[in-house]
């Protein structure tokens, strides 16, 4: 693969290091003298000095019909002009723009990046997943968390313990994705049997998560 | 919900630097509804004290800015900042989330043209017309 790095340092150090071999054919460029030396030393790969928001520059650095482009400079608006240009003049089959404001995900995305990494969004997701896996509970967000996925151990105080998933009447809003029984897993279906200490994984949009946990985790009367 | 609010009839300016602040000062002598929007303060000293407008201070990158800086009802925006990947950025967002009808932009770099390509913004370079001013008192070739 074609892979072009456009600004940073440490991370784009981590990036190039992961991708160096591989088959991979890295292009680097960095509009920081130091950076670029930084990168050239620790890499071992020729570095192109220049400001990847220039179309000059990316000629220079021959991006044309690259398979990767990914920005990592600091400022967002950088970042967006780059990608773009990489994109519309330069053909570059898939564009990852990391920003550092999180409002500017959806931004980016509307003004046609393909994909937006936000660091602090990120940050926030780790943050909310290890804060609702003290109560047992592991939650992970799919496209933009627009779906996700919860993860609930049951217990056998819980009401739909010992019964089959076609008599607990489950929330029309969420989904039983499968259930982990070690060491198998299950595809459920009507006839399924939910026995204690099974993980559910259960797929729904996040405001009806909360309903279903309740669901879930009723004790019985 | 407030449909009749959104009348378009805003002038909002970008950037209070010298050519902000200059088209400013000229919109607000005839009149017009205008807003400048600048991250520093201090920059809205160079408006004149007749300017009549309203002042607004904050990092225009950010969407949340320019809602407060009613974009929503903006009839023209003139982008003017000194950084040109800023100027492209807001010029797209103001064409491609809130369609504001008339975006006039201020780049230094010619080569960026090929981003407004089909997207209905025009843009303003100090260079070619200082070029072209140059090539007029020179004897008229072009």
């Amino acid at each position: 693969m074609k892979i072009v790095i456009a600004g940073g340092a440490n991370t784009a150090d981590y990036i190039i290091k992961n991708f160096k071999g591989r088959s991979n054919e890295l292009t680097i460029i960095n509009f920081d003298r130091e950076a670029a030396n930084y990168l050239a030393k620790s890499s071992k790969l020729p570095v192109f000095y220049g400001d990847p928001t220039k179309p000059y520059c990316l000629k220079d650095a021959r991006i044309e019909g690259s398979d990767i482009f990914i920005a990592l400079g600091n400022r967002d608006c950088d970042n967006y002009v780059s990608c773009l240009l990489a994109k519309k003049v330069f053909s570059v089959k898939k564009c990852i723009c990391i920003c550092s404001n999180p409002k500017n995900v959806e931004v980016f995305k509307q003004l046609g990046i393909d994909s937006v990494i936000s660091s602090t969004e990120q940050l926030v997701q780790s943050i909310l997943s290890e804060s609702s896996l003290e109560s047992l509970i592991k939650t992970m967000s799919l496209e933009d968390e627009k779906i996700v996925l919860t993860e609930i151990i049951i217990k056998s105080t819980y009401y739909i313990a010992h019964k089959h998933i076609m008599e607990i009447n489950f929330p029309k809003t969420g989904s039983i994705a499968c259930i982990y029984r070690r060491p198998r897993v299950i595809i459920p279906n009507g006839s399924t049997l939910i026995l204690p200490k099974d993980k559910l994984i259960v797929l729904s949009t996040p405001n009806d998560q909360k309903d279903i946990i309740s669901f879930v985790q009723r004790d019985k009367k | 919900m407030k449909k009749a609010s959104i009348l378009k009839n805003k002038t909002l300016i970008i950037g209070c630097g010298s050519l902000g602040a200059t088209i400013a000062n000229k919109c607000s002598q005839e009149g017009k509804n205008i807003m400048v929007v600048d991250t520093d303060a201090k920059s809205f000293e160079r408006l004149s004290d007749r300017f009549s407008g309203y002042t607004f201070v904050g990092d225009v990158t950010d969407l949340s800015t320019l809602e407060e800086a009613y974009i929503t009802s903006a009839k023209e925006i003139i982008i003017t900042t000194g950084d040109d990947n800023t100027n492209l950025f807001v010029a797209h967002i103001a064409r491609v989330i809130y369609n504001v009808p008339q975006i006039y932009v201020r780049l230094s770099d010619p080569d960026s043209e090929i981003l407004l390509k089909g997207m209905d913004i025009k843009s303003i370079y100090p260079l070619e017309l200082s070029f072209d001013k140059f090539n007029l008192m020179r004897g008229g070739r072009k």
